[in-house]
This record gives C-alpha cells, sequence and structure tokens, in this order.
C-alpha cells in the first residue's frame, strides 16, 4: 500500500481561544432558532395597515430589539445571529410553505429528490440528538425543540398566504402566460428549485461608511433630509396647503413628471422613516450586548475574563454608534453591520467583500496593534462566519450544501491602479491558513504587482487544500463593468469585489438578488435528441423538428436554451414584484449607495448599480462536447447517422460500446483543440447575447453568468446519456470551463489555453476548478509554478480559477472512515465544504474529478 | 524526421526548473530492477493489455491476426510473444473499453514542436522549459538532437535527463544544445551495476565525467531501492563521484511500486516484488548524509 499522501502546509489556530471555538464549532450539532422569527411575526400582526416599508423595518427593528443577546464562552467578538453555535434562522416570512410542506409530510418541490445532504458531523449530530433528546429534526438536518416546533408551525401557519413566495406565486402563477412551462420545467430538471425559500444575498454592505460614521451621524444625517422635505425651503408643504402636487418639479433629480410627485415624496419619506427606524433597532440590539457583557462581567470570578467583558460592555455601549477609535473597535462594528444585515434577510453570498481595504487605517492609525495580535481575532471572526447556518428548501439545502458563499476578498488595486495588498491581508490569509474554516470564501484579487510575499503566503494557504483562496483576475472584471455600467474607472477599481461564490460585483452601491435559480443546459441536449419530449418524464416542452445538418441541430438546441431562458427571466421579473411587497431590505438598503440620497430603498432602485441582476445557468461543456461529437461523427466522418446516435444515446450506450468509444475519441473541450473549442465558444456567445435581450425587474439587461455550486450533481442525475460519451445520471462537468473528468488529456496547461480563449469579459462570473497533487505544489518552487500558472491564465485574460490539492487515496480513506478526518475541508465549486458533511453523492463526484490530477 | 514517444506530460514541475513539458522517449539499453516505466525499454510499439478494463465481450479475439489470444475457463490470456510481431495491432480497435491500447506512438518533429510551443507562456512566467526523458533520449539521438536543437531555436529551455548510456559523440553535440542535465547514477559497485541494470558501469561514468568538465549545469539522481542501491557503501561512493567531478546537486528518487502494474500489462515480469517504502524519516537522514557530504540535496 502506498502513502496517502499529505497536504504540505498544516496550520493550527494560533492560540488556545482560537483552537477552543474550532473545537466547539466542529462538535456542535445544526440546530434552529425561531426567536427572531417569532418576534418578527408578533410585530407584524399588530402593523397591519402600515406602509411596507414602515410595517417591514417596524417588525424587524422589533425583532432586533427583543432577540436575546448571546455572549458565548471566551468571545470577545461580540454578536450572534442565533443563541446556538451553528444555528439557522427559518425565514417563514420568505417561503412559509416548504417549512408546511415538510411538517405535513409533502414533496417540497420537484427537485428535492434529485439533491441530497450530508449525514456526518454536525448534520450527524443532530440527528443522533433527535432522537436521544426529544428533539424534532427539520428541514432534513436541524434540531428544533418540541415546543419550539409547535409554535414555528403557528408561525408557517402565519404567513401561509402573506410570505414572498405564495405572493409570488399568486402573481406570476395567473399572470404568466408560460406558467405551465415553469412548472414543467421543475419537474423535468431544467431549472433548478424556486429560489424564494433564500433569494436574498450576493450583496455587500458599504462598511466603510458605517464603520466611517456610526449609525448616529447616519441617524441625523436621514432625519435633516426627512426635516428639509417636510418643513424646510424645498419643503413640499412650503405653501398654502400640503397638496404634494403643487411642489417643486425638481425633486427626485427632476425625473419624475408632475403627475406622480406626490407618490415619490411620499415613498422617500417612508422609506427615510423605516430606515431609522431600522437603525434605532440595531443600536438596541448592541445596546443589549452592553447590558449582558455588564451583566456577565459582576457575576465573573475569572479578572482576566471579566476584564475583556467588561472592555466588550463598554464597545458595546458606542459601537457600531459612534466612529471607533481603534481596530478592535472598527473590527466589531463591521461584525455588528455585517451581522444585522444578514439577520434581515434570508441570504445566500452576503460577503464582507474587501475587508482588508476597509479596515487597514484602522489598524495603521492603532499604535497598540500589530499583526500577530490581529490574526487571532480574524480566527474568531471566521469561526463566527462558519457558525451562521441557513434553513431552505431541502432542495437549496442540497444545492448550497450549507454554504453561504460569503466572500472575502483581498489585494487587489486601488482606484489609482496600485497593489492594494496590506499587512492586513496577510493577517487574514494567515488566520484562514491556521484555522482552515469553511467561511469565509476566501478569494484575491489578482494583480501582476501584487507583492511577492502576498502570492506566496495566498500560494501556502492553497496548500493548505482548504480550497481558498480563490483566484479572480480584477482587470478582466474591470472591463466586464466598464462595458456594462459605464462608470468610472476609479470607482469599479476601488469597489470591486465578489458577492458571493463567483460573480463579481461593487461593494456598498450594487443590487444583490440574482436570478438565483440555474438554468440545466444538459436537459436541452435531453430535450433535442428527443424530440422536445423529456424521455423521463414524457412531458412535452417544445414542438418536434425534422434535423437533417448539423446546423439544423444546433439551432434546435438554441431555440429551446432561448426559450427556457426567456421564460425564465419573465417568471422571475413577475416574482420579484412580490419582494417589493412582502420583503424589501431597509437596513441593508441604508448601507448601499445612493438609497439613501435618492431616498429609495434597493427594491425601488436605489443601488448605483442595478445590471448586477445575472441570469445563471451550467452544464454548457457538455452540450458543446455533444455537439461536437455529432458534427464530427454524423456530418463529417459520416460514421453513424443521427438517428443511430440518437439512439445509441437513448439506449444508454447498452450494445454501442464501439459507438461510444469513436464519440470519446472526438475532441473534446479543455484540450486546446480548435474544433472542439470553437463550437464551445460558439454557444457562449449565443448564450450571453440572448441573455441580455431580456430587461431585469429594475430596468437594466439582465448580465450573463455561469457557476456551479452543486448542481453538477442533481442536473446530471435528471438527464439520460449524451452524444459526448457521458452515461445516463452522471454529474455533469463542474465549474463553468472545466472539463468533463477523464476527457483533459493535455493536462492543466491545455485545460488553461483552452479556458484562455473565453472571453471572460462577457459575463459577470465563470469558474475553473483544477486539481494537484500535493506532490505537483510541494516547496517554494512548488508555490511560485502555481503563481506561474495563476499568471499565465490570466494575461489572456481568464478570470477565476481555484485549486482542490488533495490525494483521492485520502478522499477514499475518509469515506470509508469519516471518524477519522472530521476537519477535512475540500474544494467543491465557488465554495469549500467539510467532507463529512457532504452528501455520498458529491463526495463521489470530487474523487471522480479529483483521480484526473496530475 | 520522426520519433517514437511513449508520453508527454505537461505541468511537470519535478524535473528541472519552472512549469515544464515532459517528453518520454521510447527505448533503453538499460533494464534497472525497479524501473517504473517498462514501457519505455523496447524501442518498438507495444501492445498494452489492462486486464482490470477488459469485460470479456471477446471482441478482440476475431480482430487478432496472430492468435494471440484465448479464452480459458472464463480468463482471457494473451500472448505477448506473438503480438511483438503483429505490425497494426487491430485488436486495439477492435476493443470498445480501452483494455488494450498502444504503448508508443510515432511524432514528426513539426508536430512535438508545435505541442511544446503552446505552453511558451507558461514556460515564460516560471522559469520553465522541455525536459527530454525516457527510457534513455540518447537512444533515438537524431531525433533528439534534432528537438534539443529546435527548442533552442524556439527559446524554449531543455533539460535532457539520461542514464549516461550513449555515443560520446552525440553527448558532445548535445552539451551546447541542453540547459540542464539531469543524470541518473545507481550504483558505483561494477558487478552489482551489472546485476541490477544490465549493463557496466565503467562507460557510464566516463560520461559523466565528460559533462562534468564541459557542462555547469549537471544534477544527480539517485534512486534508492531497498537493500540495493540504499547502501552505506554505494552511498558513500555516490558521494564520492559526485566530490571527484566537482558536482554539488542530488535528487533522491525513493523507490515507488507504482509502475508494478505496467509490466504485467506489457507481458513483462517485475522483479521487486514486496519490497520496502521509505517512512519520511528515512529520507530525511539520507538527505542529512549527503548534507553533510557538502552536497545540494533534495528528495525529489
Amino acid at each position: 500500500m502506498e502513502h496517502i499522501a499529505n497536504r504540505e502546509i498544516t496550520g493550527k489556530p494560533s492560540c488556545n481561544r482560537s483552537a477552543f471555538f474550532k473545537a466547539r464549532y466542529l462538535d456542535a450539532p445544526l440546530m434552529v432558532d425561531i426567536e427572531y422569527i417569532k418576534y418578527l411575526t408578533e410585530s407584524n400582526r399588530k402593523t397591519g395597515g402600515t406602509e411596507v416599508l414602515i410595517r417591514r423595518a417596524t417588525d424587524h427593528a422589533w425583532a432586533l430589539s427583543h432577540m436575546t443577546p448571546v455572549i458565548n464562552e471566551n468571545d470577545v467578538l461580540a454578536g450572534n445571529k442565533t443563541r446556538f453555535i451553528r444555528g439557522a434562522i427559518p425565514y417563514a416570512n420568505y417561503a412559509a410553505s416548504p417549512f408546511l410542506k415538510e411538517m405535513r409530510k409533502e414533496e417540497q418541490d420537484a427537485q428535492s429528490k434529485h439533491t441530497a445532504q450530508g449525514i456526518g458531523g454536525g448534520i450527524g449530530k443532530a440527528m443522533k440528538e433527535a432522537a436521544g433528546k426529544g428533539l424534532r429534526l427539520i428541514s432534513g438536518k436541524f434540531l428544533i425543540g418540541t415546543d419550539d416546533f409547535e409554535s414555528f408551525k403557528e408561525i408557517c401557519e402565519y404567513w401561509e398566504d402573506k410570505c414572498f413566495m405564495e405572493q409570488g406565486d399568486l402573481l406570476w402563477k395567473k399572470n404568466f402566460p408560460e406558467a405551465q412551462f415553469i412548472e414543467n420545467g421543475w419537474k423535468i430538471g431544467l431549472y433548478t428549485a424556486p429560489h424564494e425559500p433564500c433569494p436574498e444575498g450576493r450583496l455587500i454592505l458599504d462598511y466603510e461608511t458605517a464603520v466611517g460614521r456610526g449609525y448616529r451621524a447616519i441617524i441625523k444625517d436621514i432625519e435633516e433630509k426627512i426635516n428639509s422635505e417636510t418643513s424646510g425651503p424645498d419643503s413640499v408643504f412650503t405653501g398654502s396647503d400640503s397638496d404634494f402636487s403643487r411642489s417643486k418639479g425638481n425633486i427626485a433629480e427632476g425625473q419624475i413628471s408632475a403627475g406622480n410627485v406626490s407618490e415619490v415624496h411620499a415613498s422617500r419619506l417612508e422609506f427615510w422613516k423605516s430606515a431609522v427606524i431600522s437603525l434605532k433597532g440595531a443600536i438596541t440590539f448592541a445596546e443589549n450586548y452592553a447590558a449582558e457583557a455588564r451583566r456577565m462581567a459582576t457575576l465573573e470570578k475569572n479578572p482576566v475574563r471579566k476584564a475583556e467583558l467588561e472592555q466588550m460592555a463598554a464597545t458595546c455601549s458606542r459601537i457600531p454608534m459612534e466612529a471607533p477609535r481603534n481596530f478592535r473597535e472598527a473590527l466589531q462594528s463591521f461584525w455588528f453591520t455585517y451581522l444585522l444585515g444578514h439577520i434581515e434577510g434570508s441570504h445566500l453570498g452576503y460577503s464582507p467583500g474587501r475587508l482588508d481595504q476597509v479596515l487597514i487605517p484602522y489598524f495603521r492609525n492603532d499604535p497598540d496593534m500589530t499583526i500577530d495580535q490581529a490574526v487571532p481575532l480574524f480566527e474568531e471572526l471566521f469561526v463566527k462566519m462558519t457558525q451562521i447556518e441557513y434553513i431552505a428548501s431541502l432542495s437549496w439545502q442540497g444545492l448550497g450544501h450549507g454554504n453561504l458563499y460569503q466572500n472575502l476578498i483581498l489585494g487587489g488595486v486601488d482606484g489609482d491602479g496600485n497593489p492594494a495588498d496590506n499587512d492586513l491581508s496577510l493577517a487574514i490569509l494567515q488566520a484562514q491558513i491556521n484555522m482552515q474554516m469553511t467561511q469565509p470564501t476566501l478569494s484575491v484579487w489578482w494583480s501582476d504587482n501584487l507583492s511577492h510575499e502576498f502570492q506566496m503566503k495566498a500560494a501556502a494557504c492553497v496548500k493548505t487544500g482548504v480550497g481558498y483562496p480563490a483566484f479572480f483576475n480584477q482587470k478582466t472584471y474591470v472591463t466586464h463593468e466598464l462595458n456594462t455600467s459605464g462608470l468610472p474607472v476609479e470607482v469599479i477599481r476601488r469597489n470591486c469585489a465578489i458577492g458571493g461564490c463567483t460573480e463579481p460585483t461593487l461593494q456598498g452601491m450594487s443590487y444583490g438578488i440574482v436570478q438565483a435559480g440555474f438554468v440545466n443546459h444538459g436537459k436541452i441536449i435531453d430535450l433535442v435528441i428527443n424530440k422536445g419530449v423529456d424521455p423521463q418524464t414524457g412531458i412535452r416542452m417544445y414542438p418536434a423538428r425534422e434535423l437533417k445538418t448539423y446546423e439544423d441541430v444546433r439551432l434546435y438546441y438554441l431555440d429551446i436554451m432561448h426559450a427556457a431562458i426567456r421564460n425564465w427571466q419573465q417568471y422571475w421579473n413577475i416574482v420579484m414584484i412580490a419582494h417589493r411587497q412582502t420583503v424589501p431590505l431597509i437596513f441593508c438598503s441604508v448601507f448601499v449607495n445612493d438609497c439613501i440620497a435618492s431616498g429609495k430603498c434597493m427594491d425601488d432602485g436605489g443601488a448605483v448599480l442595478n445590471s448586477s441582476i445575472t441570469t445563471l445557468s451550467s452544464g454548457l461543456v457538455n452540450v458543446s462536447n455533444s455537439l461536437a461529437v455529432i458534427k464530427r461523427l454524423c456530418f463529417e466522418d459520416k460514421a453513424c447517422s443521427l438517428a443511430e446516435l440518437f439512439y445509441a444515446v437513448q439506449e444508454n450506450w447498452n450494445g454501442f460500446e464501439m459507438l461510444r468509444k469513436k464519440a470519446l475519441a472526438v475532441p473534446h473541450w479543455g484540450n486546446d483543440d480548435d474544433f472542439a473549442d470553437d463550437i464551445f465558444l460558439d454557444l457562449f456567445k449565443e448564450y450571453c447575447n440572448w441573455v441580455r435581450g431580456q430587461n431585469n425587474f429594475l430596468g437594466k439587461p439582465y448580465d450573463p453568468s455561469m457557476l456551479a455550486i452543486s448542481t453538477p450533481v442533481p442536473f446530471g442525475k435528471v438527464c439520460e446519456a449524451f452524444p459526448d460519451g457521458r452515461m445516463s445520471g452522471e454529474p455533469l462537468a463542474d465549474g463553468v470551463t472545466s472539463p468533463f473528468p477523464g476527457t483533459d488529456l493535455g493536462g492543466p496547461t491545455a485545460v488553461i489555453r483552452s479556458s484562455s480563449k473565453v472571453d471572460h469579459t462577457q459575463i459577470r462570473g465563470g469558474l475553473l476548478n483544477l486539481k494537484f497533487h500535493p506532490s505537483a505544489l510541494k516547496g517554494d518552487s512548488g508555490s511560485e509554478n502555481l503563481l506561474a500558472l495563476i499568471k499565465t491564465y490570466f494575461e489572456k485574460p481568464g478570470f477565476h480559477v481555484q485549486f482542490n490539492v488533495v490525494d483521492s487515496r485520502m478522499l477514499k480513506d475518509a469515506q470509508e472512515h469519516p471518524e477519522n478526518y472530521r476537519d477535512l475541508v475540500v474544494r467543491v465549486a465557488g465554495f469549500s465544504a467539510y467532507w463529512v458533511e457532504m452528501s455520498k453523492a458529491l463526495q463521489d463526484q470530487v474523487i471522480w474529478r479529483t483521480e484526473h490530477t496530475i | 524526421m520522426k520519433g517514437n514517444i511513449f508520453a508527454i506530460q505537461h505541468y511537470a514541475v519535478h524535473d528541472g526548473p519552472g512549469i515544464r513539458t515532459l517528453v518520454f522517449l521510447k527505448g533503453c539499453p538499460l533494464r534497472c530492477d525497479w524501473c517504473c516505466n517498462p514501457e519505455s525499454h523496447s524501442s518498438k510499439i507495444q501492445l498494452r493489455y489492462i486486464p482490470f478494463k477488459c469485460r470479456l465481450c471477446n471482441r478482440c479475439l476475431p480482430a487478432c491476426p496472430v492468435h494471440a489470444i484465448s479464452v480459458q475457463d472464463g480468463t482471457l490470456r494473451h500472448n505477448f510473444d506473438l503480438c511483438k510481431e503483429c505490425p497494426g495491432k487491430p485488436c486495439t480497435d477492435a476493443c470498445p473499453y480501452g483494455a488494450r491500447t498502444l504503448s508508443g506512438s510515432e511524432i514528426s518533429a513539426d508536430d512535438l514542436l508545435d505541442t511544446l510551443s503552446r505552453d511558451m507562456p507558461f514556460y515564460r512566467n516560471s522559469g520553465g522549459g522541455v525536459t527530454f526523458s525516457g527510457g534513455e533520449p540518447f537512444h533515438q539521438p537524431k531525433f533528439l538532437l534534432e528537438m534539443l536543437q529546435r527548442c533552442q531555436s524556439a527559446g524554449i529551455h531543455t533539460a535532457v535527463e539520461t542514464c549516461g548510456w550513449a555515443a560520446e559523440s552525440d553527448i558532445r553535440q548535445a552539451i551546447p544544445l541542453t540547459g540542464l542535465f539531469l543524470f541518473d547514477l545507481k550504483i558505483i559497485d561494477p558487478e552489482k551495476h551489472l546485476l541490477h541494470t544490465g549493463k557496466p558501469v565503467g562507460p557510464i561514468l566516463e560520461y559523466l565525467a565528460l559533462l562534468a568538465a564541459e557542462h555547469p549545469q549537471v544534477i544527480i539522481r539517485f534512486p534508492l531501492v531497498s537493500g540495493i542501491t540504499d547502501t552505506w557503501e554505494n552511498l558513500n561512493d555516490i558521494l564520492n563521484i559526485m566530490n571527484k567531478n566537482g558536482l554539488t546537486r542530488l535528487h533522491l528518487e525513493p523507490y515507488h511500486s507504482l509502475g508494478a502494474d505496467k509490466y504485467e500489462e506489457h507481458g513483462l515480469n517485475y522483479t521487486l516484488q514486496n519490497l520496502n517504502h521509505y517512512e519520511s524519516g528515512d529520507l530525511e537522514s539520507f538527505r542529512q548524509f549527503f548534507i553533510s557530504g557538502g552536497l545540494n540535496c533534495e528528495v525529489i
């Protein structure tokens, strides 16, 4: 037996406190905490009849003011999302029906049988404890107390007809002519499950302002706006009476006609008032922490801990209300704002952004703070971020695999184009090397002139095998955003960050929600082969068509793809009307420019950037490979007829093994072969152009994007065999430009050469997974070579690359002996996960693709 | 001009500086017991039969013109001796499952250079290049020299990994075309060398001296094979030879058995069964031995 190759770098927590936090996390079961939603519902029962924004802010503030402040043993940073170590808030106000269906033992949605969750780690612990302690298990992996279970059921029943999902359904199911196409699309696996249970995210708040000014100053600004609107010289009330329509015509930047002036005034006032309400609720939240810390300090016997609690009480009495006086206060201020925004919505991909840039002024001006002292603070922050769980429908829990995609991106260049990596960039990398937590989703903005020390530290972090950081090419995105938004290049460079797994955005100024569901390109191949009918359900999705030439096949694919995407976009545009009416984000809007200045929340278009809304898809590599095989075998070599190839595929290649061999011998994507690659490039271009042809719900064109999360597994599961040689049910190719496992014969350099032919400036996103055996990155020279590889890809320019560094034998051993691998982390797709908490199917996929390493 | 190769490996990072492309030329004059690339021995294209991929569909039986394949008691047997003279080896086309493949292929100098040049940006950014290995690259001297010449003209850094069994004129021609020599040195004792590699060590040491005198970049590669090369006597001999020739850089290559299956798959015998693998502590003590002898030594 050969030895399993270990990863070269194995960090450990910098201090006992961090080690304690990590051990406590790894030992904790997953819990549901209904406290927030209980108070939100309590308020909502009373606020009926109030204007939507005011009501939303009032309910949220009420819940914030009443949540239990939880300071756990050894905590230095104050603030937790739930009362548990690993806890999730069940947002029934977004979607109550998935929970109710589960409680009523009904199928949640057509997708839930195709997605799977893990059963080990904290999930296994929850299952065991559920049996032992009279707790109930909910959503497959969360524990909930029996009393809470009953209360939560009542809460869900209250929201059943009021929640975002139900209100959205009422709109689109009645008003959208293609509603049946969407419903059928779910049944056949053309689309991922409805995303209303966790639609928020990809959002990065303006932490520079939140931290730098403090809430009191911001409230004062808003109150002045309210005052000048109601009583100042520009007041709408100036004049003989309060007739809004007689006010000056220049309000709202002169964009509105006289006819709806009163409406605009009303909504500006309501937004500003609701903003103040939510900020005041947030202040109470912090003050409750101050009181709790003070209470605990008086009871504390240990003088060291007592002093820490007193310090925490003092900090929470002035943070986030005032500007910080030192680095610790700045970090606390960031964390409060981050957490408060997180509590407000059911987020996936809500991200801290460029934290090294936001915090560096406080670090530099704090004479008592060193890198070594900052590292443990970040270690605690990372544990706190990982402790946030989300509960949604089973389908989305399976797709997201428990990951919240909280993207923290380091380095890059500043507004003038100078390298921006700093001491905190190093400290944050060191904290991740030490802790190897699955959150934050750590990333690096690549620029050739980042310091060598920072680059080598990033490579060292990769070599831990934790899958972080992912590398993103800043100049590629800057070009994309220049072309899309036309904002000044300095603004783009300075604020660009990643919201979620791999989607770039501008922090503090972008609308967050995307069309988070995915279109399954693979399913369209099934439809092409079966004359527009889904072979697994018999549902007709598209009219049959006679296919005589390669161009016929290509056009048939494109036409079905067009219908699939356009319907998907239009459906979502209708759903999002309900978002404004049920769950608009008020607190978050305060920290997205220019919502306050314009008096509009994000749902009303208050963000500077509203073209950040993407349409997502996955599986294009398999489509491209299939078309390559059809073109070569049926029309160029005439090795078989199209009918014969389709028949072989319908038979899952049984009895057609020789034909399958020929299909696999046709060049596939990822080998730097122009025949195969040109087909991918053509499809990619068609996809991008088509996506842009539809405006989003805020009036800007949808932005094309592709990413993967866990979709290759469930999307593959619903698809029959493909002409590219893939067998029925096998996962699709992962990532966006990653080759199908086993078909990349030219090694990673050929994969990169293929991938670099794609014009990544066309899309908001992109994803390339590369896997390395630990020995390929050994030593300083191994790190230097890795960096050279990244540099070469980004010269082309590519957009994103991430690395899994693991010996596949270790993964197989971990499947057999999970007890020895509780803290093993691997990269999946745009995120990393604890091995033991991944589903068996996803584990198998990672092993499968890991075996094709150099 | 054409050469015979059995693999090209991209992103090779252990065989010279930077990111490299490794070209494995077929054919070797030595037969080292521990060799992990048995398909490199013969310079001819060979059949490889991989039993675990075989599903006993028997499609290969009628396809074989030399009657080398038979099925007895549900087991497929293959006579590799008969197979040697079969020109096209059509059984490989008949197999749908990849259980029958060819080891080795002919490639023209033009095509090979095209393949190698594609990774130019990786070489440039990493200080890498191309390494010719094998087999023994000097076993196809004309092709090797042609490729070295072409790479040099294209601005690609070159390395040659050799066992030192070559014609002097070929080595002399290669010296100005080669950026780095990786020289495999196994056993210094003449009898043992002959026993375990099939060739005398004398000429190899002569060429080592020639290279050491004429070329500034020579790294010695030394395979650690338990009980065969890792005796203290041999370790001392290696150290002395290096010191004598003024060589300071040494790569230790610990034995592994990953190539064992390939012997059977090519109809060859693997003689080193159940050999010990090294623990990292063992390797470190070997490394320290050479470092204390004044060498720059790393484990590959």
